[in-house]
């Protein structure tokens, strides 16, 4: 008690050093927690980003399927899938889609994209796109409907009603088929490869088109009740459905580049932790070497009165852990107020795009219980393991050399 | 009478430069006995602080050997010294050693919790020590609202409270005027008196020299006298 009483003290005997000190650790954590904060708000958008548009959270595919996109790979027969898919309590909804590539010919221009047929009910209970519908109507079922991208709508420089020829080949024959329809509504997801790439018709008629029947598709894009089920490779439709015949992959494995951004955040964060860490950790030594140098006479009285080395670097070591403590407070205070702040109002950081995904002005911050235990753990470990150099330096002070230097 | 303290040919040399030795202490032989109240006296530089150091075991001697209570101080490891200042030799400096952020009756209670005594022990002997220094209207008060003399004399209760055999004082009126040195000298010669408490002094004060029972005359780092008063 009386050496908790002795550290408290000689904290409070130098108050600006200390609280310098604080300040810098208190600073360090809380920039930690925020920059994780703002780290996770990004990884949000980029995740809804994906798992909202025609991503979806999972995909299942024939082997083969994603490299090409061949239109020959086909699964042959969906109605064991669906059934599977049906009783799995862990998927919320599904959506088939025939996919296939092909030529867009309007009045005025000629591009090249990815039709997608789609069940328009199930479609949108996996995806946003019928919220993503800025101009005319999402899809009714009838035959003749499709939706385009904006982008794509001033490349082929066509609106609402105007007529879009789609050329493309037929499954397992080869042949060229042609089908005609009509712009029924525009949308706009953000995401440059969608709004310029992809056009969404019926899935009956691009069935028919293309020659395949209705237990045949090309994908079935998956969403699940909890969106966390769709990177745990336990959840049941990764391990009931992935065979040789069957590719079941979630949107981590599917969008290869989020992924790696999403490594390289957390990467990040350790970086900017490590250097923020090591600032303070240079602080707390600097900090604890003034306070030793200044009280070098008064160890070398302590030690001449038998104290052992190991006392004295525990009093040194108690003083920085007491230092952490108060920063840690100090630091997880203000990282909540600006951060729940943040959480609510944003951040501005301006329009950008990461991985051709549009980040809105304003990212929300996520605070997460984590930052604010694990955190102030590593800062606690990490200010006294900082001062166990001074509080070697500490231990080993010569009595007679010590007294001298005040005498 | 057994000797409390004894030194065999004792030496201190420093390297000062490739051809330059101080001697610091040079082949000391004395012998002091429990009760005395001995002075060390001599000239600045006469070798009178490394003398209490060697014999406080807070320096170790180039050659020879330092007996205290039959221990042989000069063959003990660092950590062994630690232990062994701690239990058996107090200690009184000459600027006031005191640590200042904690209060006078935390002070002595202090050396008595690197003793590892119990709490209520610790609270009876810093109420009894600062009694005997004449200090208990004082106990609560730390180090910057106490005078100069009484500073000292809450030294002497913090080297007392630890029941060495010896008390080690380095010039302990030095810091103080003249009034207040003598009252200082009175506790801790009532201490000897009552208590049998060993005193050994290093100083060059008059004040002290005359209250002594033994005066052990250092030059040049060896006894150049020493002379035993008669009580």
């Amino acid at each position: 008690m009386l050496t908790l009483k002795l550290a408290i003290r000689n904290l409070a005997r130098n108050t600006r050093r200390t609280v310098l000190t604080v300040i810098l650790i208190g600073f360090s954590l809380s920039a930690l927690i925020l920059v994780d904060a703002l780290s996770l708000g990004m990884l949000d958008i980029l995740v809804k980003s994906i798992t909202k548009n025609v991503v979806g959270e999972a995909q299942i595919h024939k082997p083969g399927f994603r490299q090409n996109l061949d239109v020959d790979l086909y699964l042959a027969d969906t109605q064991n899938i669906r059934y599977t898919l049906d009783q799995d309590t862990t998927i919320a909804a599904y959506s088939e889609r025939v996919i296939s590539g092909g030529m867009l010919s309007s009045s005025y221009n000629v591009a090249t994209g990815l039709l997608y047929g789609i069940n328009a009910e199930a479609e949108g209970q996996v995806t946003q796109l019928p919220a993503a519908i800025i101009e005319g109507q999402y899809l009714s079922g009838k035959t003749g409907e499709i939706l385009i991208g904006n982008k794509l709508a001033e490349l082929l420089e066509i609106s609402l009603g105007d007529r879009l020829v789609v050329t493309l080949s037929e499954a397992d024959s080869g042949e060229l088929a042609q089908a005609l329809f009509r712009v029924s509504g525009i949308f706009h997801f953000g995401i440059e490869g969608i709004d310029k790439g992809l056009v969404f018709t019926n899935l009956a008629q691009l069935r028919s088109v293309i020659g395949i029947t209705s237990q045949q598709s090309h994908e079935i894009a998956l969403r699940f009740t909890d969106p966390s089920l769709a990177t745990l490779p336990s959840t049941p439709v990764f391990t009931q459905l992935n065979s040789d015949q069957l590719e079941t992959l979630n949107w981590l494995e599917l969008n290869k580049p989020i992924a790696s951004i999403i490594e390289m955040s957390g990467l990040s964060s350790i970086i900017i932790g490590t250097i923020l860490f090591i600032l303070a950790g240079l602080g707390v030594i600097n900090s604890m070497f003034m306070s030793i140098y200044e009280r070098m006479y008064e160890f070398g009285v302590v030690k001449a009165l038998g104290a052992r080395p190991a006392r004295l670097a525990w009093l040194i070591l108690l003083e920085a852990f007491l230092i952490a403590v108060i920063s840690c407070f100090a630091g997880m205070t203000l990282a909540y107020l600006l951060g729940s702040y943040a959480q609510e109002h944003g951040v501005p950081l301006g329009e950008f795009e990461v991985s051709g995904i549009a980040i809105d002005n304003r990212v929300l911050m996520r605070l997460e219980i984590y930052q604010f235990v694990e955190y102030p753990i590593y800062v606690i470990l990490l200010t006294v393991a900082a001062a166990l150099y001074p509080a070697r330096f500490a231990a080993r002070i010569v009595p007679t050399e010590a007294l001298q230097r005040s005498l | 009478m057994v000797a409390l303290i004894e030194t065999e040919n004792l030496c201190r040399y420093f390297q000062q430069s490739d051809d330059i030795v101080v001697k610091a202490v040079d082949g000391i032989n004395i012998s002091i006995e429990p009760g005395e109240f001995t002075a060390i006296i001599g000239p600045s530089g006469s070798g009178k602080t490394t003398l209490l150091h060697l014999i406080g075991g807070l320096d170790n001697p180039t050659s020879g050997d330092v007996f205290l209570s039959g221990h042989n101080i000069a063959r003990m490891s660092p950590g062994q010294l630690s232990d062994f200042r701690r239990d058996h030799i107090g200690f009184v400096f000459q600027s006031y050693n005191l640590i200042p952020v904690l209060s006078a009756e935390e002070n002595i209670e202090y050396i008595m919790l690197l003793q590892g005594i119990d709490a209520a022990t610790r609270k009876a002997r810093v109420a009894e020590t600062l009694r005997q220094v004449g200090l208990s209207d004082y106990a609560d008060r730390r180090p910057s609202n106490l005078s100069g003399g009484q500073q000292q004399r809450v030294a002497v209760a913090r080297a007392m409270a630890s029941r060495p055999d010896i008390i080690l004082a380095d010039e302990p009126t030095a810091n103080l005027d003249s009034k207040t040195g003598i009252a200082l000298l009175d506790v801790m010669k009532e201490l000897n008196e009552s208590f049998g408490m060993t005193f050994v002094f290093s100083t060059h004060d008059e004040k002290i020299m005359k209250r002594a029972s033994r005066l052990i005359h250092i030059e040049d780092g060896r006894v150049h006298k020493d002379e035993k008063k008669s009580p």
